[in-house]
């Protein structure tokens, strides 16, 4: 395994834990259903209408 | 499309009418307010919609989430509502009902959960209910399934074929009768409002529907707001609810047959006369846990956790570093994978088996019906506190999972009350932390393992109770909530129930390692292997070792005599799980067994539980922060409930690490 495929992976675990970070942050600011890690309909709902929205 | 509203009192099986109708999974409790918000399913090979509403005593809304079914209708004409009535309830239940067929919208009114009212010796007849209610009665049995093809047959016809319904009209007082009339006849005349609507909203307006009466003054209904204080003087919502409550009796008084066979005698009845024994109760209460955690911990959780743990640090682990080796993978990158990914994402996951039997358990008592009880038995203690039965059921909630815990709370309706149960609810043990129990309890209680626990979760409970003491006494909150809880009949708790419920709880859970618990992990790892010098060997040398060291003198008093669980501590705020994976990766060990005879050198059993009494109490975890700023609408409540945790987790375990050295 070449030293550029160690780097890529190592970059890839880095930034998908980075992001899960800032991920988890930024949820937890929007707070209520956002932060909870149910996947329940009235949550589904929430999301769908959220995306008609954008 | 047709649309088809569920609606009906809380607990009388909606939700799992909803799922049978719907094939469709949506979360079934066997207590009042699981569905907070509505949710919406169609019925398999059919153009009908249907839409689950919260439960609901009447239109007249006490909570939040009570307001929704009133806006709903308020808003939408739905093509059909089917009125979900409690088969043994029928005269409370019947109240709602009456409030919707007033409405003049189709109805069909299903008698559910027939058999339990069967066991009791006594039977509706249909026709009668029929023609005094004027809408179609049916009877159900949601849970094995009885008279689902009829009601589904019903419900699947097209909007032209659906009959149209007059609006019930019941024999108010001469005096409301009136001025029903005169204001639905001039909102008709000068409002354009739909004759049958503006009847319904006269009605509910004079009735003082708080949800109405907001309607009307936004809408400028000058007819009604007029009317206002002549209605509110002459008392004419007692009135109203007096001619519907004999309305309903007199309706039910002629449609009750009785049943030739009782055989079935209530069973529920004796059972309960010993689970809600005012003395009894709650020892049975705590008995019942206690036997929960037997089960995850004792019996089937931990030998199942060993093999797993086996697996992954066995085979899998040395399978990844051989074939890491060969590939030619850097030293590091090894280091990450097997060291930190593997042993702490690995070390996490090794819990499902706990995690899963305690979620079953959870689910088959909720299902059983013996939630109500609990909280039924609960409620004595908690109105010594000034709290009432109500916050037990999102604090139980709270149990799996403390950001759902908060947001049940939004079933309280005394906003002080729901301040004050927000606030308690992080110190409810969250399943989250039954990781890092297990690993301790393995290490020094191996006997006591499942009475370690349950003392944890009681301590949890105490702590909580005792602050939510305090803080009704700091915000003089005087006002009560009122505690309505039904006590369903037993029912011998359905497989497919069981085990939705308990991957609905635990998916969470694995979900979390994918993402969460894998970043604390790679974090920790960072952290560990990164000194001020850059890649260090010696991990005495990284910054997980320094900011440890530099704290150690804070977790001196509590009983912590290194620095690794102090780092760890601090990555639990991502996820509480994240403290074992921490543990894993700081203590650089390979498997739990490894792990489990580190952590056993290095505390007793003093400074183990005064630990994990800080665990549970201390900071709580980011989403669960963030939903109290959410919930309370204020920063300043989040910032406190970290400082205020902070400090009564540290007392606490100084108190126990200190008094117990005392007398050891």
């Amino acid at each position: 395994m070449g030293l550029f495929v160690n780097i890529l992976i190592l970059a890839v675990i880095f930034g998908f834990a980075g992001y899960q970070i800032y991920r988890a942050v930024k949820r937890s600011k929007q707070g209520k259903c956002a932060a909870c890690d149910y996947d329940c309909e009235a949550k589904k709902m929430l999301n769908q209408s959220k995306k008609r929205a954008m | 499309m047709t649309t088809v509203a569920l609606l009906g009192n809380p607990n009388t099986g909606k939700t799992t009418l909803f799922n049978e109708l719907t094939d469709k999974y949506a979360y079934v409790g066997n207590w009042t307010g699981v569905t907070v918000e509505k949710k919406v399913g169609q019925i398999r090979h059919s153009h009908t919609k249907v839409i689950d509403l919260p439960g609901v005593y009447s239109l007249n809304p006490i909570t939040k989430d009570e307001s929704v079914v009133t806006n709903y209708l308020l808003g939408h004409s739905p093509d059909l509502i089917l009125n979900v009535t409690n088969a043994s309830q029928l005269k409370r239940n019947l109240l709602l009902s009456v409030e919707v067929l007033e409405l003049g919208v189709p109805v069909i009114i299903t008698l559910n959960m027939i058999d339990d009212l069967k066991r009791t010796g006594h039977y509706y007849n249909l026709k009668t209910l029929s023609t005094e209610l004027g809408c179609p009665v049916r009877t159900t049995n949601a849970r094995n399934k009885e008279g689902l093809t009829e009601l589904k047959a019903d419900l699947v016809r097209d909007q032209s074929e659906i009959k149209p319904n007059l609006p019930l009209k019941l024999n108010y007082p001469l005096m409301v009768n009136q001025a029903i009339r005169q204001a639905a006849t001039s909102l008709t005349k000068d409002y354009k409002v739909e004759p049958k609507f503006a009847h319904w909203l006269a009605i509910q307006y004079i009735n003082n529907n708080k949800v109405v009466r907001k309607y009307a003054t936004m809408h400028q209904l000058k007819p009604l707001l007029s009317q206002k204080a002549y209605y509110d003087a002459q008392k004419f919502d007692d009135q109203i609810f007096e001619t519907r409550l004999s309305f309903i009796e007199k309706t039910l008084a002629s449609a009750t047959e009785q049943l030739k066979s009782t055989q079935h005698v209530a069973i529920t009845s004796k059972i309960d006369k010993v689970v809600t024994h005012p003395i009894f109760g709650l020892p049975i209460f705590v008995g019942i846990f206690y036997l929960m955690f037997k089960l995850s911990f004792d019996w089937i959780g931990t030998p199942l956790s060993g093999y797993l743990d086996g697996f992954l640090s066995g085979p899998i682990s040395s399978w990844a570093n051989q074939f890491l080796t060969q590939a030619g993978a850097l030293p590091m990158l090894r280091s990450l994978i097997v060291n930190g990914l593997i042993a702490g994402v690995g070390g996490v996951l090794v819990f499902i088996p706990q995690i899963f039997v305690l979620f079953a358990c959870i689910t088959i008592l909720e299902d059983s019906g013996y939630m109500s009880r609990a909280a039924l038995v609960t409620d004595r203690i908690m109105e010594m506190i000034g709290l009432n039965g109500k916050a037990f059921i999102p604090l139980i909630i709270g149990f799996g999972c403390n950001v759902t815990g908060i947001m049940a709370a939004r079933t309280i309706e005394q906003p002080k009350e729901r301040l004050i149960t927000t606030l308690i609810s992080p110190f409810m043990s969250c399943s989250a932390r039954l990781p890092i129990y297990s690993l301790f309890v393995a290490a020094l209680f191996p006997r006591h393992q499942a009475l370690i626990v349950l003392s944890l979760y009681f301590l949890g409970i105490v702590v909580a109770l005792f602050m939510a003491k305090f803080y009704h006494v700091i915000f003089k909150a005087k006002e009560h909530s009122v505690f309505i809880v039904e006590l369903p009949q037993y029912h011998i708790p359905r497989l497919d129930i069981v085990w939705h419920g308990t991957w609905d709880k635990g998916k969470g859970f694995i979900k979390k390692a994918g993402t969460i618990i894998f970043a604390g992990t790679v974090l920790i790892w960072l952290l560990s292997n990164f000194g001020v010098h850059g890649y260090v060997t010696q991990i005495d040398q990284s910054f997980a070792a320094n900011l440890g060291q530099i704290l150690l003198p804070v977790f001196k008093p509590i009983g912590i005599s290194t620095w690794q669980p102090i780092s760890a501590l601090l990555t639990g705020v991502l996820a509480k799980e994240v403290i074992s994976s921490s543990m894993m990766v700081l203590f650089h060990t390979s498997n739990q067994t490894a792990l489990i005879a580190m952590i056993g050198g290095s505390f007793t059993a003093i400074s183990a539980y005064a630990l994990l009494v800080f665990i549970l109490l201390y900071i709580p975890c980011f989403a669960t922060i963030g939903t109290i700023k959410s919930e309370t609408g204020s920063a300043k409540w989040a910032a406190y409930s970290v400082i205020s945790s902070l400090a009564i987790s540290y007392t606490l375990a100084f108190l126990i690490f200190q008094i117990g050295s005392l007398l050891m």
